[in-house]
């Protein structure tokens, strides 16, 4: 009965904190939809499996930029990251095996990472400041190594590992979100690289005093955020058989909008993996409903702001009168 | 029958397709754009956007169909809008129903999102401009696949088979309007002076191509020069570029600039320099800076193409392709050459709506 009481008690708890939000919003968000799409395929396993399979990169992305929130860093660089490891990988795909391949991707991301973290440490410069710059060097390196043409990739492997595949019917996409999503999760909650980053973000003076290695751990959140950027470039490229300067460049705002609604804070020290990935599948739920719905370009914008902001309320409301 | 002479194995090609076709491999010939997947030289026919029609027989037989068609557009503009209400006003006329609009904001990735989020509406018919055509190819297999018959805006698909993949493509003249706007440029300059370019620096089929055709067709007057050529990426680079193409060389007596929203920079560059003798020549329809045309300021001329008719022609041949009509690969739909005094009429050609009241009280005044 005390173990009852204990376990409803810690459920009360949980449902006015601020990391409950995104629970409110997705559900808001769902019964809305499920409701007016009701005579549609809205609500359908292969609808929702497709709103996954479109969001995959994207959550990825947001577990990776939540590392670098969490330790109050912004990274506005992933979404030419995802660009630049897309090409590398499909243009080392047309030379040597996916290994290769996928490798050169991955040690993009850790690059961009690491010159992202040592200019921040080293300058003492802003994050903002540093990753606009970055950002736009990658975007011209992306733009120039392939003249601005699309990489086609005809590896039917990779795009089986990264894209198009399934595992006991379970689309690849899920399964990486889920794998990644899990590691993020476990790091962050169970292991104490994570009450690390949290201590990093949410007072580094405090977390210096404490002997944790401040500059170490920031280096290792920027690194996590741009190797998440890496592999989701990785899963564009497999999911449209190619890769092209464009991918992940419309993303970002998405992402970090993804991001703070599902509770992590934009300043460091609070961070929350569930609500990232929720907040992405929010996103691709809302405009796969729209796009359902048949409303015009125009009133899918007007009507996917309407909805967040209603959204939004709605959690605030609940949670303040809980 | 009358979607007339547009039929592959059907009717002899006449003499307008026949030409078309040559105009067309003569553009791919001389103008190869590295975007360009499909090789135009195999181009079995193509025809004129007027010569496709539908009887009165065949829309009735339409109607009782119950049919459904997505638009799967590759961004939005005014342009963009023009086209969709064209396909989906015509849509309407044969009682088939517009389930979904979608906006790829130009973003390959977007539009696989879009084509798989339509999917589960199983359209019967599904008009589309392609972003991007390797990324973007598997997303339209998966359509055709499920029975919807695609209709291509321009950008043609790599390795898909006309009649097997795609009904055809509708396309603009490209090679006719860079013609016409070199031909806007003499008539600007009187067949002699000092011209720079502002062209777009990006792979893009459409644009690459008027360029190019507009530089290929400026051969024939000896006397323009083009003393300086800059490329851009973003319209919002053009302000810039402008200034310092004249302040670099002040004898500039005319301008051309690949698109009407890009020549908005420019004009308000040659306003701040205060140069409202430099003329300039685009593309397209805008209202503001026909407004400038209109006060007889930089504008000179634009060439405009019929968005509403591109996207009536697409509807008509995805319709037709239902009833098992086969059509020409290309449809070409014609353009307007615009100066001051047929602003209304080629207006309304392209949008078919009546020019914006500001713009008639700037050409009364």
């Amino acid at each position: 009965m005390n173990a009852q009481m204990l376990s409803l008690n810690q459920l009360k708890q949980f449902a006015l904190q601020r990391e409950a939000f995104i629970y409110y919003i997705f559900f808001f968000v769902l019964c809305f939809f499920a409701i007016v799409l009701h005579d549609t395929a809205f609500l359908t396993l292969s609808n929702f499996m497709n709103i996954v399979k479109q969001t995959a990169p994207l959550t990825i992305m947001a577990v990776g930029l939540t590392f670098a929130l969490a330790v109050g860093h912004i990274d506005l660089s992933i979404g030419s990251t995802v660009a630049l490891s897309a090409l590398v990988g499909a243009l080392l795909l047309q030379h040597t095996g996916i290994p290769l391949a996928v490798l050169g991707a991955l040690l993009v991301g850790l690059t961009i990472g690491l010159i992202n973290g040592l200019l921040i440490e080293r300058l003492q410069v802003s994050s903002l400041l540093i990753t606009l710059g970055t950002m736009g060097i990658i975007t011209g390196i992306a733009r120039q190594i392939t003249n601005l043409e699309s990489v086609p990739i005809i590896n039917q492997d990779f795009t089986f590992l990264f894209g198009s595949g399934k595992v006991l019917g379970m689309p690849i996409l899920l399964l990486w979100t889920i794998v990644i999503g899990g590691c993020a999760y476990i790091i962050l909650k169970k292991l104490a690289a994570g009450r690390h980053l949290l201590a990093v973000g949410g007072n580094p003076t405090a977390a210096r005093a404490m002997g944790i290695k401040v500059t170490r751990i920031r280096l290792y959140a920027l690194i996590a955020s741009s190797m998440a950027a890496a592999l989701a470039g990785l899963l564009y490229a497999g999911r449209l058989h190619g890769a092209r300067y464009t991918l992940g460049e419309a993303d970002l705002l998405t992402v970090i909008a993804a991001v703070a609604i599902g509770g992590t804070s934009l300043f460091g020290g609070r961070a929350c993996i569930v609500g990232a990935i929720l907040g992405t599948w929010l996103m691709g739920i809302i405009n796969n409903g729209l796009i359902l719905s048949g409303f015009s370009t125009n009133e899918q914008m007007i009507a996917r702001g309407v909805i967040l902001v209603i959204a939004v309320a709605i959690g605030v409301k609940e949670i303040r009168n809980g | 029958m009358t979607l007339s002479r547009n039929l592959h194995g059907c009717n002899n090609y006449n003499a307008i397709s026949k030409s078309i076709t040559f105009a067309f491999a003569l553009l791919i010939t001389s103008f190869t754009s590295p975007l360009l997947a499909v090789d135009f030289n195999s181009i079995t026919n193509a025809d004129k956007s007027e010569n496709i029609k539908l009887s009165q027989q065949q829309i009735d037989s339409l109607k009782t169909k119950k049919l459904t068609a997505a638009l799967v557009w590759h961004g939005s503009s005014a342009w963009v809008s023009a086209v969709n209400q064209g396909a989906k006003e015509t849509f309407s006329r044969f009682g088939i129903d517009v389930v979904a609009v979608t906006d790829a904001q130009f973003d390959p990735a977007k539009q696989v999102a879009d084509l798989e989020n339509i999917s589960v509406l199983n359209p019967d018919i599904i008009l589309s401009l392609s972003v991007d055509s390797t990324s973007t190819k598997n997303s339209y297999r998966s359509a055709i696949d499920s029975g919807a018959k695609l209709v291509l805006l321009s950008n043609p698909i790599e390795g898909f088979i006309h009649h097997q993949d795609y009904v055809g493509i509708v396309t603009d003249d490209m090679f006719g309007m860079g013609k016409a706007a070199a031909q806007l440029t003499m008539d600007a300059l009187q067949q002699s002076g000092k011209l720079g370019i502002i062209y777009h620096d990006a792979k893009y089929f459409i644009t690459n191509n008027r360029d190019q055709a507009f530089r290929q067709a400026l051969k024939s007057a000896p006397n323009i020069d083009v003393v300086i050529e800059k490329g851009f990426v973003k319209e919002s680079e053009t302000s810039n570029i402008a200034a310092a193409m004249v302040l670099q060389n002040p004898e500039i007596e005319a301008i051309y600039v690949s698109w009407d929203s890009a020549a908005e920079g420019v004009i308000e560059a040659l306003r701040s320099l205060d140069r409202p003798d430099i003329k300039v020549i685009t593309h397209d329809l805008g209202v503001n800076n026909l407004l400038d045309m209109a006060t007889n300021r930089n504008l000179y001329g634009t060439v405009a193409d019929r968005p509403y008719d591109i996207g009536a022609t697409m509807a008509k041949l995805g319709a037709a392709a239902i009833l098992g009509q086969r059509a020409a690969q290309v449809t070409i739909v014609p353009f307007d050459k615009v100066t001051r005094t047929n602003i209304t009429s080629a207006w309304q050609e392209a949008f078919k709506k009546p020019l914006p009241k500001l713009l008639t009280q700037a050409l009364q005044q």
